[in-house]
């Protein structure tokens, strides 16, 4: 599900790069066309994942069949599902692991290796997850007005309040889970085994589910 | 009730929920007298619950869901039938404690439109195709292969009007018609369909809410004779990788006992808006005719079911084919639906078309006389969408279909069916493969 500590591997970020994602995507081609569309935030290391590079990724889930192909060009990356091409790398992932490899990459290997770099770009604090995560759902029906949220890092337990308003809704956990859900790194469903824990009615889940969904697979 | 139920059997509780199958429970004689009138008590998750039994998530739950609340079930009299002997049958439609229908329950949205036909002063006469196909192996042998690589009962070879079958195929309809002609189900005809195993079932016309109840009822029939002769049956859209089935619903309005769809000279006005109704709804109902993740794999040119948004006269090979020039059979046949769907949901989706082609007269585009199916895109006719995705799409920016449907009960659908979407791509679905073994596991025995 996650790991217990913020990714450090080198970001990439692709100033001079447009993702495209195909029409009436698959989850798994939003999934990566968002991550990837995300790894181009400020501040972040430069590291173009087009730069000199071109070619195409198959990406294969390890545990279902889900499958995507990444292709890099000039300046965009194109996200489609599906393999049919005979693909320049493949990458077999932990979908559930935010992308976790789970064997060595075939093919290509710094082609590979660059896209596995995009795929999985260190989380943002828990905190600044949850600012973004609360505005991107604002619009979505019976979201709560307020946000409570307990993270437990080395150092203890920190608190944010994120919202204003009549309904809360409380999510704790540790921060490293909080900030993978936020992020839409983590499926908020299944992090609910794996220390999460919410306080709200029935009907908050679910519309929790749908936010989720929204930073997740922009659906 | 019936004596010997009173004696000593049970009555069994019958509604749908949002999917196909009868849902209920089995009450003694004594709880049934004591609750017939007030209702019995069923949890609102069972509209929230996928044919995997998750919960549903993903949309914000209407006032009367709760954290698992209950909500009424109140039988309708009218349809208490002797299913066999020792046991009754009821169906009912869900209430909420105010006495107001449960928004979303199929049977309550069908009776709804009716009672708006009526405003308008007409009365719909509705008849369904139902298509199954029928296996040699038993239920518990057919769970064990997974559903796949099963054997067409009657024999391999598809045809179709065929009265060749073997004995064992004939002699399982036969045991089904009688077991409707037992439980007052009126059928007009049975006969052998296109793939290999498959038979097509025609419900005779009737009102609308009657015709979901044997319908519904009809399928637990197939399935109970079929367990009781050890073979397996399902309503699957496609239950092999090769054929599909669909359920093609009859329609026509009438008022003073005259047919108003007849003219002598084609479509009759009514008939020519409630064509432009439906064809106006047609990709929203999409999501509503075509349910599951497994309907959209019919939608292949040149196999049987329509894949434009279009109309003819006399074109089966159009989504809405009209069929004039009769005074008692001039009638719409609108052939989207899968053999999977709700069939309430079907009937509320066609009749929220005709409602609103006939409310706003509505004229639809021009007929397409020639072969609806591979048409260029010049040719200006819309492709049915292809995707649970892109229906549920298009059924959320309906504006007429969540004025005759409701906005709740779209909210909903929409919900469940992305809820469906992604369980099918996270979950083990291919999208790729023509049949995945996600989708035999969940869909070949329910709905």
């Amino acid at each position: 599900m996650t790991e217990s500590t913020t990714i450090e591997a080198p970001d990439v970020r692709f100033d001079a790069t447009r993702v495209a994602i195909e029409d009436d995507a698959t989850p798994l081609v939003r999934l990566i066309g968002r991550t990837l569309s995300r790894a181009s935030g400020p501040g972040r290391p430069a590291e173009d994942l087009t730069a000199g590079l071109a070619g195409t990724v198959a990406i294969r889930s390890h545990d279902t069949p889900q499958t995507a192909t990444v292709t890099l060009g000039a300046g965009v990356v194109e996200v489609t599902s599906g393999v049919f091409v005979e693909p320049d790398a493949t990458l077999v992932v932990d979908l559930h692991a935010r992308f976790a490899p789970t064997q060595e990459p075939a093919g290509d290997a710094d082609l590979a290796a660059r896209v596995l770099r995009a795929l999985r770009p260190p989380l943002p604090h828990w905190r600044d997850a949850a600012v973004r995560f609360w505005e991107m759902t604002r619009d979505i029906a019976g979201i709560p007005d307020v946000l409570l949220v307990e993270a437990a890092g080395p150092d203890g337990i920190e608190r944010g309040r994120f919202g204003e308003g009549t309904t809360t809704y409380q999510i704790a956990g540790p921060a490293d889970l909080l900030a993978g859900v936020f992020s839409g790194a983590d499926d908020f469903l299944a992090s609910l085994a794996e220390g999460l824990r919410v306080q709200g009615t029935l009907s908050q889940l679910s519309v929790m589910t749908a936010a989720s969904w929204k930073v997740r697979f922009d659906v | 009730m019936s004596e010997l139920a009173q004696a000593r059997g049970a009555v069994r509780l019958e509604a749908t929920n949002h999917e196909g199958s009868l849902l209920g429970k089995n009450v003694s004689p004594q709880k049934f007298e004591a609750g017939k009138d007030a209702g019995f008590a069923f949890a609102d998750i069972l509209f929230a619950i996928d044919l995997n039994n998750e919960i549903v998530f993903g949309d914000a739950f209407p006032e009367w869901r709760g954290n698992l609340y209950d909500i009424q079930m109140i039988p309708d009299m009218s349809t208490l039938v002797e299913w066999k002997p020792g046991l009754d049958s009821v169906i009912g439609d869900y209430w909420l404690k105010d006495g107001t229908p449960v928004p979303i329950c199929p049977r309550n949205l069908v009776r709804k439109l009716v009672a708006s036909l009526a405003d308008n002063g007409y009365a719909a006469t509705v008849a369904v195709e139902i298509e199954a196909t029928l296996f040699e192996e038993s239920i518990q042998e057919a769970r064990a292969r997974g559903y796949r690589d099963l054997t067409p009962l009657g024999g391999s070879t598809g045809a179709t009007y065929h009265l060749a079958r073997s004995k064992d195929w004939v002699d399982y309809m036969e045991a089904v018609v009688e077991r409707l002609d037992s439980v007052g189900i009126a059928w007009e005809a049975w006969t052998d369909e296109a793939a290999p195993g498959q038979t097509e079932l025609n419900l005779a016309p009737t009102d609308p809410v009657r015709l979901g109840d044997s319908w519904a009822r009809t399928r637990q029939v197939m399935r109970e004779v079929a367990f009781e002769r050890g073979h397996t049956v399902s309503f699957m859209a496609k239950p092999t990788a090769g054929f599909g089935q669909g359920a093609h619903i009859n329609v026509s309005l009438q008022s003073d006992g005259v047919n108003r769809f007849f003219a002598e000279d084609g479509p009759s006005e009514l008939m020519r808006h409630a064509v432009g109704g439906l064809i106006a709804t047609m990709e929203g109902n999409t999501s509503i005719a075509l349910p599951q993740i497994t309907s959209y794999r019919r939608l292949v040119d040149l196999t049987g079911p329509p894949t434009t948004v279009s109309w003819g006269v006399n074109n089966k090979t159009t989504a809405v084919r009209a069929i004039t020039g009769h005074s008692k059979y001039s009638r719409l046949e609108y052939r989207l639906p899968g053999a999977d769907v709700n069939p309430y949901l079907a009937l509320a989706g066609v009749l929220a078309g005709v409602l609103a082609g006939i409310e706003r007269r509505i004229e639809p585009p021009e007929q397409v006389t020639d072969m609806a199916w591979c048409l260029p895109e010049s040719a200006g006719v819309r492709r049915i969408p292809d995707t649970m995705s892109k229906a549920g799409a298009a059924l959320d920016a309906d504006p007429l279909l969540r004025e005759y449907l409701g906005d709740e009960f779209v909210d909903f659908w929409v919900a469940s069916r992305r809820w469906e979407w992604m369980e099918f791509h996270t979950k083990g679905g291919d999208p790729f493969v023509e049949l995945s073994a996600w989708e035999s596991q969940r869909y070949f025995e329910f709905p």
